[in-house]
Parts: structure tokens; C-alpha cells; sequence
């Protein structure tokens, strides 16, 4: 198993694009008895990432209920990165 | 309708993030001077008192460095106690053993390695060999590590980001000027040179870890730094240095009485606890603000080292000496505005357009 951070930006390699609920969705059975399997978590990480390069945004909307959803997806450096250090074979 | 209740969510949700990476690392310089309040007044009280008073049977090879090194270890390895704790509290030391098993884990524990025991070493010695004129020298990580994020990273650098750095490196100057008038002593410029070593180790570190803690979580990565740094402090540097002294049987006979002293190990606690917030939130600073910007809001700690000092030692253990140099409230107002100018383009808000959000409609 990954670790959490890991985990989200590793899944990064394997889909399109992803939002804060998307990356949610995916990672539910793996990581949801996690206490850092959180929303507020994963958006940080999500920023944090944007911020350094690693993904970029692609889009944003608000869902059904008003609220805001960031999309992302990896960037050309971020994809060699999580490869690097990560390694890009689900765990 | 719809699109701009997202672009105002949207501008919220980026200023939110500016605004709270700001703030992160603006608290890591306080904590860092509050960590060097707190082990100053350790390193004064119990057995240490008898090791750096006027009758103390060491010799000063041993009161300068190994006692330094001694101190440094302690900290870092209370720290790494109060780091453990947090992760297991958080549910994240399942993660800190699984992460130190992996790339990222191990260039976090170079980077310990590195900004810790190697740094902290090398200004201490700088420190005794040339004094207080390798302070503006160490003052120069934060530039070099802006430099080191542009280049490795690729992180943004422009002129007035660099105007920036200038800026918080002058109000640095300012408080340490007095100490500058000192003169300088027989070997300082092989000092000078060891205390560069320093700030080079501590931009490595801020920069190279500050960028691993996205990929790693800031609270693992402390807890690595400081498990890493504690251990290699008491169990490899120590011993190296009582070896230098010429005694090797040093090394644990002055860690055990130093944990005997339960007066200085409560302040060694405590100091611990504040380098544990100095450390985790300068990566997590740096990780959220580049590290032009998060180096620039830890350093000034030049400024909080000094005031802690003189409001923990000399107002609150009413200790002599902790007086703060009106220069030093000047240099933080300098130090602020060098901060305001990394972090924001004043021109911005001449042209009405908020420095702190961007962003576009999906």
C-alpha cells in the first residue's frame, strides 16, 4: 500500500483529469479508514501540487449543489517525476 | 450566473491557499525563534550550568563543540519524540514507515542529513573561528535557495523577487551590524568559507525537501528530518567530535548526564516542541509558496530569534543582556516589505487587480 500522498498523485497517471471528489472516488477502498482520507486533505494536495508543476488545471465548475470543483491532470514534468520517485505501477 | 458564483469560489478558494502558505511560513520563523529561546536557556541550566561556568573541569575544545553538537542532538531527537507522537495521533505513522522506504524518503533523509548535523556543525565551528561576521553569510540561504529552486525546480525568479531577497538580506545586515563591528579574529576567512558551507546546506535543504514534502506529506517529512538528525547528531557526530577532543568515552557520559538533568531536559521539551513547528512548517511554507518566497517569510526568524531571546530570557527569566537593538524593530519593518515584494506585485493593486488570484472558467 502508498502511501496517501502517493496514492493521489500516482492516480494522476491513470486518468484523465480528477477533482477533489473524482480522487476521492478512486481511492475509497484503499484509503477510506484513513483519518487523512479527507476532503479539505486532498484538495491541499492537490494545490500544493499545482503549485510546484507537477499537475495543472484544466478546468472549473460548480456541481450540483453549488459547490466549486477544481479539475486537474499531470503535466509532462509531473508524469516524469511521479514515475521517478513514485513509480507508476498501482500499489 | 453560474460561471462567476465558480470564478468568485474559484478567486476565494486561490487567495485562501496564497494567504494560509503565507502564514505557514511566516509561523516557522517564529517558531524557530522561539526553538532558539528555549534551547538557549537548556543549555544554561542543570549540568550545563556546571559545564559552561567559570569552574567547569571541561576543556574548551569540548565546551565549544561537543557540548554545542550535544545540545543540537538533543533537541532534534525530543523533537523527533513530539514528531512521532503527532504522526501516530494523525494516523500517519504507518505512513512515515512506509515512506522512508522509498526515493523520496531517502533524499528527505539526505536533506536532514544535509540542513542538519552537517549545517548545525559547520556554523558552529564558522562561529567560533571567524565570530559574529558569519552571520551575514549564513543569511545568504535564503537567496541561494531561491537560486537552487529556480534552477532544479524551475520555480519563478524574476527581478523583483530578486529585489525582494535583497531586501529581507539588508534588514539581516541591519541586526546583525553591531556584532559586525567586532573586528574580525585570526582564521576568519577559513570560517567564512566553513560558515557558507552552513548556508548552503540549510538552502539544499529548504529548497530540495520543501519541494519533496508534495510529493510527501509535511508531517512524514518531519518526522524523517527529525529522526534522521537526532540520530546521526548523538550517535555519529558526537562521537566524532569527542574523538577530535581526544576522549570518545565523552560522547556517553555526557548525553547520559545530560538526560539525568531534568531541569534542563524539561527546557530541551519544549525547545524540541518549537523546532518541531520551525522545521515542518518551513517545508510546508516552501511547498505552497516557492522557495523564494517561503525562505524569505522563515528568515525572518533573524528578527524573531532576537526578539524571543530577549522576551523569554530577559522579560520572562528576567536574565541580562536579552535587551533588544531598536535596529532590530526597523529591520523587521524592512524585512516585511522585502517579504511583501516577493510575495506580491505592488503594481497590481494600482491597476485594481487582486495580486493574489488567477485562474480561468472550465
Amino acid at each position: 500500500m502508498l502511501p496517501f500522498n502517493y496514492a493521489i498523485l500516482q492516480l494522476f497517471l491513470r486518468i484523465d483529469e480528477a477533482d477533489t471528489g473524482a480522487v476521492m472516488e478512486q481511492l475509497e477502498n484503499a484509503y477510506q479508514k484513513s483519518r487523512q482520507f479527507k476532503k479539505p486533505v486532498i484538495t491541499e494536495a492537490l494545490m500544493t501540487a499545482e503549485a510546484n508543476g507537477l499537475l495543472e488545471e484544466t478546468r472549473y465548475d460548480l456541481d450540483g449543489e453549488q459547490r466549486l470543483r477544481v479539475f486537474y491532470r499531470v503535466t509532462d514534468e509531473g508524469r516524469a517525476m511521479i514515475e521517478t520517485y513514485i513509480g507508476a505501477v498501482e500499489a | 450566473m453560474s460561471h462567476q458564483l465558480a470564478s468568485e469560489q474559484k478567486a476565494h478558494q486561490v487567495r485562501g491557499f496564497f494567504i494560509k502558505g503565507i502564514t505557514v511560513a511566516a509561523l516557522s520563523g517564529m517558531a524557530y525563534g522561539l526553538y532558539s529561546a528555549f534551547i538557549t536557556y537548556a543549555m544554561g541550566e542543570g549540568v550545563w550550568a556546571d559545564w559552561y561556568g567559570e569552574n567547569t573541569m571541561l576543556s574548551v575544545f569540548v565546551v565549544v563543540y561537543v557540548l554545542g553538537v550535544l545540545g543540537s542532538g538533543i533537541n532534534d531527537l525530543m523533537s523527533a519524540v513530539w514528531a512521532l507522537g503527532i504522526a501516530g495521533v494523525k494516523g500517519k505513522l504507518a505512513d512515515f514507515f512506509r515512506c522512508i522506504r522509498t526515493k523520496p524518503g531517502v533524499i528527505m533523509i539526505v536533506c536532514a542529513v544535509i540542513g542538519g548535523p552537517v549545517a548545525s556543525a559547520a556554523y558552529i565551528i564558522s562561529l567560533q573561528m571567524a565570530g559574529s561576521i558569519i552571520i551575514p553569510i549564513t543569511a545568504l540561504c535564503p537567496a541561494i535557495g531561491a537560486l537552487l529552486g529556480r534552477f532544479l525546480f524551475k520555480q519563478k525568479l524574476n527581478a523583483r523577487m530578486i529585489a525582494g531577497i535583497l531586501i529581507c538580506l539588508s534588514a539581516t545586515l541591519m541586526i546583525g551590524w553591531s556584532s559586525l563591528q567586532e573586528g574580525s579574529r585570526e582564521g576568519a576567512i577559513l570560517g567564512c568559507a566553513i560558515a557558507f558551507i552552513a548556508a548552503l546546506g540549510w538552502a539544499v535543504e529548504g529548497c530540495v525537501a520543501g519541494f519533496g514534502t508534495v510529493v510527501i506529506d509535511y508531517e512524514i517529512g518531519i518526522t524523517i528530518r527529525q529522526v534522521t538528525s537526532g540520530i546521526v547528531n548523538l550517535a555519529i557526530l558526537l562521537p566524532f567530535v569527542c574523538l577530535l577532543a581526544g576522549n570518545i568515552a565523552l560522547a556517553p557520559d555526557l548525553t547520559f548526564k545530560a538526560f539525568a538533568s531534568p531541569p534542563a531536559m524539561i527546557f530541551f521539551i519544549i525547545s524540541g516542541f518549537f523546532a518541531l513547528f520551525a522545521y515542518s512548517l518551513w517545508y510546508k511554507g516552501n511547498s505552497m509558496c516557492g522557495t523564494a518566497l517561503g525562505m524569505a517569510c522563515n528568515g525572518a526568524y533573524s528578527f524573531w530569534g532576537p526578539f524571543f531571546c530577549w522576551l523569554v530570557l530577559g522579560v520572562f527569566f528576567k536574565q541580562d543582556g536579552w535587551a533588544l537593538e531598536p535596529i532590530a524593530w526597523v529591520a523587521a519593518v524592512v524585512m516585511f516589505l522585502g517579504i511583501l515584494l516577493i510575495a506580491v506585485n505592488p503594481l497590481d493593486w494600482f491597476k485594481k487587480k487582486d495580486p493574489c488570484t488567477t485562474g480561468k472558467v472550465g
